[in-house]
């Protein structure tokens, strides 16, 4: 257990692993031998491994779900609930700022300064912006649109959906935690029938 | 089949054509490029005979009688394939035609043999190896427009919706050369070569060699380009989905899904585990550990106790400072000490103002206050206590109740 130290500290402070944030702890993770290890050393602290439906990230969850355990789960999903749309706005000015023609993936590499520079020029995607980072979630309450975007790449890398890999060079790479938030919107979609499609319409093929 | 003519004369007749029209190519690259890339070529940049040139030469022609001139296919074909034109370049399957076309091949050569004929025979002999080299190096181009296509992600496309279509369209093409690859039997070339060594070398080991290295590139570039596909699609579906989902979430601001937190099967998505931070703190409970517990207090970064020598601190003033004020400053600090010594003196309670007339000194009122204030709060609280301090203050007007201190009193603190 000992050479697992540090994964499970990460993992223990809230940390989601994945190919991206920690590649030797993200192979480990995945062999079943170090899963089981893990979580019977776990198992006194009441949590266990979790992973999303491809396993492409690991989290910790609760083995027992007790009282305090349900109401932690009820914010922590409140909270999610209300990331929703200002994360999958984010998403949504990132692809189109940057003109990909896919939304971001993880391992993508955005760089902070394409992002500012593209976005100055245009009036809608400013304003976009704008409105995005007086969200809550972002809680902006600069007018400057460097700031705002400073703050808003901030936020994500603070809440593990970026990661910074040099803390003086503005350019962030996306984590497997988007991969997690995509199946959460999935879950819900398919949970609760929203008509919300994911695969092109005949029409549009045709 | 085209009757062969070894006849020397028909031969340098055909080098000459041929030598000349691919000289017309070189002559018109540009206007040949450029009509590439526009789909037509413009006519007022050729001369009326070079017009002509270029179309018998069959590197130009009219569809159409309406429409401009053109290159022939087999041209611009020729120019996808050398610059790797993804969007143009034709990967031609037909595997059928070429066998037949050895197969027919080996029997001239056969026959020409048998008659004795070693000419015939040599000549049959040298356009069989052509085929068998077309044959392969079908594939080979084949093999490469894929692969480039799959290294560059189909980048030669923009939109993902083309990319995808691109990618089924080199699958199709795909399963075309592997169906071609399958009509290849090595028993029947085997038989097509027995007892002849040429052919042995030729349509068997050369042959076999290089069509199973196809093959397997050939199972490779398929399994990249369904993984490939499938990423394709995947990235498609997550836009799809972002987008929706954000148009639902705003068309329905306080929508709320179900609680799931609190469903008897927790959704393992949702399990996610408050954070734990492990503390620890030093355990001097263990004799053994002592050495390196007082190695760690040593190596800790020691509070180096800030003793400035005056002398710095005099001379950085100096810098900043213009001499003649620092020198009625000295002046000014060294009157106010002498009025706490004479109040230490007297032991009683001293007027500043007083002092100040009393002594004729050249100080401003306001300063004089001041710096005798300063004088006081920079004491030591020690020697502060030794003090009090008495302000004589008054409002500023009777409508204002801001004090202003008219003078101050100090006194020597009855122990």
């Amino acid at each position: 257990m000992l050479q697992h130290g540090p994964l499970l500290e990460r993992l223990l402070a809230g940390d989601f692993i994945c190919r991206i944030t920690d590649e030797d702890a993200y192979r480990h993770l995945s062999l079943e031998q170090t899963q089981q290890d893990i979580n019977h050393y776990l198992r006194p602290l009441n949590r266990r491994l979790v992973s999303n439906d491809d396993q492409s990230v690991y989290f910790l969850g609760y083995y027992e779900l007790n009282k305090e355990a349900r109401e932690q789960l009820s914010q922590q999903f409140a909270q999610t609930v209300q990331s929703l749309l200002p994360l999958l706005e984010w998403l949504q000015l990132v692809q189109e700022t940057l003109g990909r023609d896919s939304a971001l993936t993880a391992g993508d590499t955005i760089k902070l300064q394409e992002f500012v520079l593209r976005t100055e020029d245009n009036q809608s995607l400013r304003q976009r912006l704008n409105t995005l980072a007086s969200d809550r979630f972002f809680n902006s309450q600069s007018e400057q649109l460097d700031s705002q975007v400073k703050l808003i790449f901030r936020r994500l890398k603070e809440h593990g959906y970026l990661l910074q890999p040099h803390a003086d060079r503005q350019y962030y790479i996306v984590t497997g935690k988007i991969d997690y938030l995509i199946d959460v919107i999935r879950f819900i979609r398919d949970e609760e029938h929203l008509p919300v499609e994911d695969t092109p319409q005949q029409e549009a093929l045709l | 089949m085209a009757p062969l003519d070894p006849t020397p004369g028909i031969a340098s007749n055909l080098f000459n054509t041929g030598a000349e029209r691919l000289a017309l190519l070189g002559k018109y690259h540009k206007q040949l490029m450029q009509g590439y890339l526009d789909g037509y070529v413009d006519e007022t940049a050729f001369s009326e005979g070079a017009l002509k040139k270029l179309i018998a030469a069959r590197i130009l022609w009219r569809p159409d009688e309406q429409q401009p001139l053109a290159l022939r296919p087999l041209v611009s074909e020729l120019i996808a394939s050398m610059v790797a034109d993804e969007n143009r370049r034709q990967i031609n399957a037909d595997v059928a035609e070429k066998l037949e076309q050895i197969r027919n091949r080996v029997q001239a050569y056969r026959d020409a043999q048998y008659k004795g004929d070693y000419a015939v025979a040599e000549l049959q002999l040298q356009r069989l190896t052509e085929h068998v080299h077309d044959l392969s190096g079908q594939f080979e181009e084949a093999i490469d427009s894929l692969w480039h296509r799959l290294n560059s992600d189909f980048g030669f496309v923009s939109s993902l919706d083309d990319k995808i279509r691109e990618n089924e369209r080199a699958q199709k093409q795909l399963r075309r050369l592997l169906d071609g690859l399958d009509l290849l039997d090595f028993t029947e070339l085997i038989e097509l070569s027995e007892g002849n060594n040429h052919l042995r070398k030729l349509l068997v080991s050369q042959l076999q060699s290089q069509l199973s290295s196809h093959h397997s590139s050939l199972l490779e570039v398929q399994k990249r380009l369904v993984e490939l596909l499938a990423k394709f699609r995947q990235q498609q579906s997550r836009s799809l989905l972002i987008s929706n989902m954000v148009a639902f979430l705003r068309q329905h601001p306080k929508y709320q899904p179900a609680d799931y937190p609190n469903r008897s099967e927790l959704p393992d998505l949702f399990n996610q585990a408050s954070a734990i931070r492990p503390q620890a703190a030093i355990a001097l409970d263990k004799a053994s550990e002592r050495q390196i517990l007082a190695e760690l207090v040593r190596a800790l970064p020691r509070q180096v106790a800030v003793t400035l020598s005056d002398t710095p601190s005099a001379s950085f003033s100096e810098l900043l400072q213009d001499e003649e004020i620092a020198a009625r400053q000295l002046a000014l600090k060294t009157d106010v000490e002498n009025f706490y010594l004479r109040v230490i003196d007297r032991g009683g309670s001293l007027s500043a103002l007083e002092y100040l007339t009393e002594q004729q000194l050249p100080w401003d009122s306001e300063i004089w206050l001041y710096q005798i204030l300063a004088e006081y709060q920079a004491l030591p609280a020690s020697e502060k206590q030794m003090f009090r301090l008495q302000r004589e203050e008054s409002p500023a007007s009777a409508v204002n109740s801001l004090y202003l201190i008219r003078d101050i009193s100090i006194g020597l603190q009855a122990a």
